[in-house]
């Protein structure tokens, strides 16, 4: 009885008030992603370049037999790229995001559920008049989250691989 | 002049001072009088100047109007006429040169180019132009235009200075004049100056004389009187007499003051003429006495002195006796207990050295422990110190533990992270394992915290191990030095109690020496001090007889004492009445008293 009242609040309550996302730290500040659009952390990454490819993609990565295309989170962001180094790990996304790519982040956070209340959505599109394509880094980011110290910049995964089209 | 110095102070001075006011007022009279004149002429040179100016104005006017008119008619009267010849232009130039002031004329035909000129050089010159050398521009100029088609310009020059000429001598010879009766008014000026000056020298000689016979009749006379007067009684001569016969009331009231003060002052001087004879005579009586009775006081004085001298000497001489008793008691005192002090020290000192044979054994043996337990020690840092070495290796290989404990951690942290997505993505079916999925995370963090920890731990307790190590190094090398000083120590012990027992041995001996003396000093201070008290008394008795005598001698000489200070008075009194008299005497009181006082002296 106990079990079937539980899930059926969580039912009620879940798409409305509570969202969850994984959280990670690029050049002192963090950020985080919908936790439904990441399909996986990695820890030990073994990079293969690719030439004549923008900075930004940093190369590919076999992972169980499947190659991923990396980018470098920190370009797009406009921050200055840094080596790999101990803390650095790569976020793979799901299909439905982009096909088989991932990002590299600083450091890996937690995965922080939050109620739909405290999150701040960006303006919509056609709100910023014509000139959208010079903001093209801001269009990476979703909305704001209020957490009790501080604030998460929530970035949508959708656009990452546009971002770079777009540069090209 | 002594007689007339006042007077004539008097005279000169106020002379002096009506001469001087009357000549300044002479001179400013005088001065005031010629800047009148000088003024006066200036303004008329002034007025004539400008008149003439005026007047050569008008000349020079008046004759430029003759000329341009004659210039005028001559035009008209060559118009009138048909044809004109040269001979008539020089007849016309001519006739223009007849007048006095003109100096040149000159005919300028239509392009302005001169054809006929004519002069004044001493006769009158006609040429077709003016040479060079003559000088025309300081001459005034008169230009006519005729309507004549030959002559179609005339020049006519003419000097003013002629003109000026005439003007400037009127303008000298009036200026002369003025001149003239300026220098007159001076010569009247100086006569009135001089004739004022001597005038007020004559004023300021009958003003002088006025006052010298009125000054010799009021106040000279009667003051000759007073200075007779004053003579005589400078000479200390009081027999004068006043009598106040002058003119003026101030000078009678003075002398007869003078008078009355002169009578007062005689009557006293007799007074004190005959007390200070009295006095005399009886201060010369009083002087024998008081001589005789110094004489008496001074012989008993004497012989009482030499009784006093006497009874000092014997008391002084018994005092000494007693003092020098005491000395040798004291002494005797000081000796006892010095001999006691001594005898206590060498009982101490024996004692001391007893203690000190003991102490010494004991560290001797105490040394040769010491030496056995530094041997122990050594072996026992040797043993600790490879311990020591062990934990270091075993602290190594917690270090490398701890580092794979961390690394394990770290892949729990991300395996959590993946089960918790995978949970996510699986929605509500997979909200429990997500709970799992988080406390793994939790582990993973805490175990993670831990390894760092134990890491750090270790570092420390390496660097400890490391000090240790070498505190111990350096305790073995400390503990082998001791080894060598308490040896050596031992070995200077044995020998240093070989000499404190034969020290002890003679000690004992000279303890029971000192005792023997110390009784024998006690026996000699005991008769000592019977002797210092007998002849104590002794000297009170001796002393008390003396200070007596001494009493008796004194009240004679303060008697002494008091005779001659009576005489010494005496002989002042007597001096001082002579003073007086003689003081007094040069006074002459009258004329019949001068005989008596011869007599008196």
């Amino acid at each position: 009885m106990r079990k079937i009242h539980n899930i059926t609040s969580q039912k009620k309550k879940m798409p409305e008030t509570k969202r969850q996302f994984c959280s990670f730290q690029m050049a002192g500040h963090s950020f985080g992603v919908d936790i439904l659009d990441v399909k996986e952390i990695i820890d030990e990454v073994v990079l293969t370049k690719i030439h004549h490819a923008p900075s930004e993609m940093l190369g590919f990565v076999n992972i169980r037999g499947h190659v991923h295309l990396v980018l470098d989170l920190r370009l797009l962001l406009n921050f200055e790229t840094k080596s790999i180094d101990e803390a650095s790990r790569v976020l793979l996304f799901h299909p439905n995001v982009g096909e088989s790519f991932g990002v590299m982040v600083d450091q890996i956070g937690h995965m922080i559920e939050v109620e739909e209340s405290l999150i701040e959505y960006r303006l919509s599109e056609e709100n910023i008049s014509g000139i959208a394509r010079d903001f093209r880094k801001s269009e990476l980011e979703k909305g704001v989250c209020k957490l009790k110290d501080k604030l998460l910049i929530i970035l949508d995964a959708s656009k990452f691989l546009n971002a770079v089209d777009l540069k090209r | 002049m002594k007689q007339t110095g006042i007077a004539t102070k008097i005279i000169l001075l106020s002379c002096g001072i009506a001469l001087l006011l009357m000549v300044v007022g002479c001179i400013l009279v005088a001065k005031y009088e010629m800047k009148l004149l000088n003024n006066i002429t200036t303004v008329k040179i002034d007025e004539k100047e400008q008149y003439y100016l005026y007047r050569l104005y008008q000349e020079k006017n008046a004759l430029s109007n003759h000329l341009t008119k004659q210039l005028d008619h001559l035009v008209s009267m060559m118009k009138s006429v048909d044809r004109v010849y040269a001979q008539t232009f020089e007849f016309q130039i001519q006739s223009l040169l007849m007048h006095p002031m003109v100096v040149a004329a000159e005919f300028c035909d239509n392009d302005g180019q001169s054809f006929l000129a004519a002069w004044k050089d001493k006769t009158v010159q006609v040429e077709k132009k003016f040479p060079k050398s003559l000088e025309l521009f300081k001459s005034m100029v008169i230009k006519t235009h005729t309507g004549i088609p030959s002559i179609e310009k005339i020049r006519l020059y003419y000097s003013i200075e002629k003109l000026k000429q005439q003007l400037q001598e009127q303008k000298e010879q009036d200026m002369n004049e003025i001149h003239e009766t300026r220098k007159n008014v001076h010569q009247q000026l100086n006569g009135l100056f001089l004739a004022q000056s001597i005038g007020s020298f004559l004023v300021v000689a009958l003003l002088g004389i006025a006052l010298v016979f009125s000054l010799r009749l009021l106040i000279l006379n009667p003051i000759h009187h007073l200075m007779q007067i004053a003579r005589q009684l400078k000479k200390l001569d009081l027999s004068v007499d006043i009598n106040p016969s002058t003119a003026s009331y101030e000078l009678n009231s003075l002398t007869q003051a003078l008078a009355q003060l002169l009578e007062g002052f005689r009557k006293i001087i007799s007074d004190v003429k005959e007390n200070a004879g009295m006095l005399s005579n009886s201060a010369d009586t009083m002087t024998g006495i008081a001589e005789e009775l110094t004489n008496h006081s001074e012989e008993a004085e004497s012989k009482s002195n030499i009784v006093a001298e006497a009874s000092v000497q014997i008391s002084a001489n018994i005092h000494t006796i007693a003092d020098s008793v005491e000395q040798i008691s004291d002494n005797m005192e000081t000796v006892s207990s010095t001999s006691d002090y001594l005898f206590n020290n060498i009982n101490s000192v024996a004692n001391a050295i007893e203690e000190l044979s003991s102490s010494l054994s004991h560290v001797g043996e105490r040394a040769q422990n010491g030496t056995k337990i530094a041997e122990k020690a050594v072996h026992l840092a040797k043993k600790a110190g490879k311990t020591v070495n062990s934990l270091r290796f075993a602290a190594d290989e917690i270090g490398g533990v701890s580092e794979f404990i961390q690394r394990i951690a770290h892949k729990t942290n991300i395996l959590s992270l993946n089960a918790t997505i995978e949970a996510a993505s699986a929605g509500s079916a997979g909200r429990g394992f997500s709970v799992v999925a988080s406390a793994i995370q939790e582990f993973a963090e805490q175990s993670s915290r831990a390894a760092k920890d134990i890491t750090d731990r270790i570092a420390s307790v390496q660097k400890g191990t490391y000090e240790i190590e070498n505190v111990f190094k350096d305790v073995s090398t400390i503990i082998k030095e001791m080894n060598e000083s308490s040896e050596s120590i031992s070995f200077a012990v044995i020998e240093q109690t070989k000499a404190v027992q034969e020290i002890a041995s003679n000690a004992l001996e000279a303890d029971e020496r000192a005792r023997n003396i110390n009784i024998s000093i006690e026996d000699l201070t005991q008769t000592v001090n019977d002797a210092a008290d007998n002849t104590a008394q002794v000297a009170l008795g001796a002393n008390d007889v003396s200070s007596r005598i001494q009493g008796v001698s004194e009240s004679i000489s303060f008697n002494r004492q008091i005779s001659h200070q009576i005489n010494e008075t005496a002989i002042v009194l007597n001096h001082l009445s002579g003073n007086l008299k003689y003081m007094v005497d040069p006074f002459k009181v009258s004329h019949q008293s001068k005989s008596n006082n011869n007599n008196k002296e």
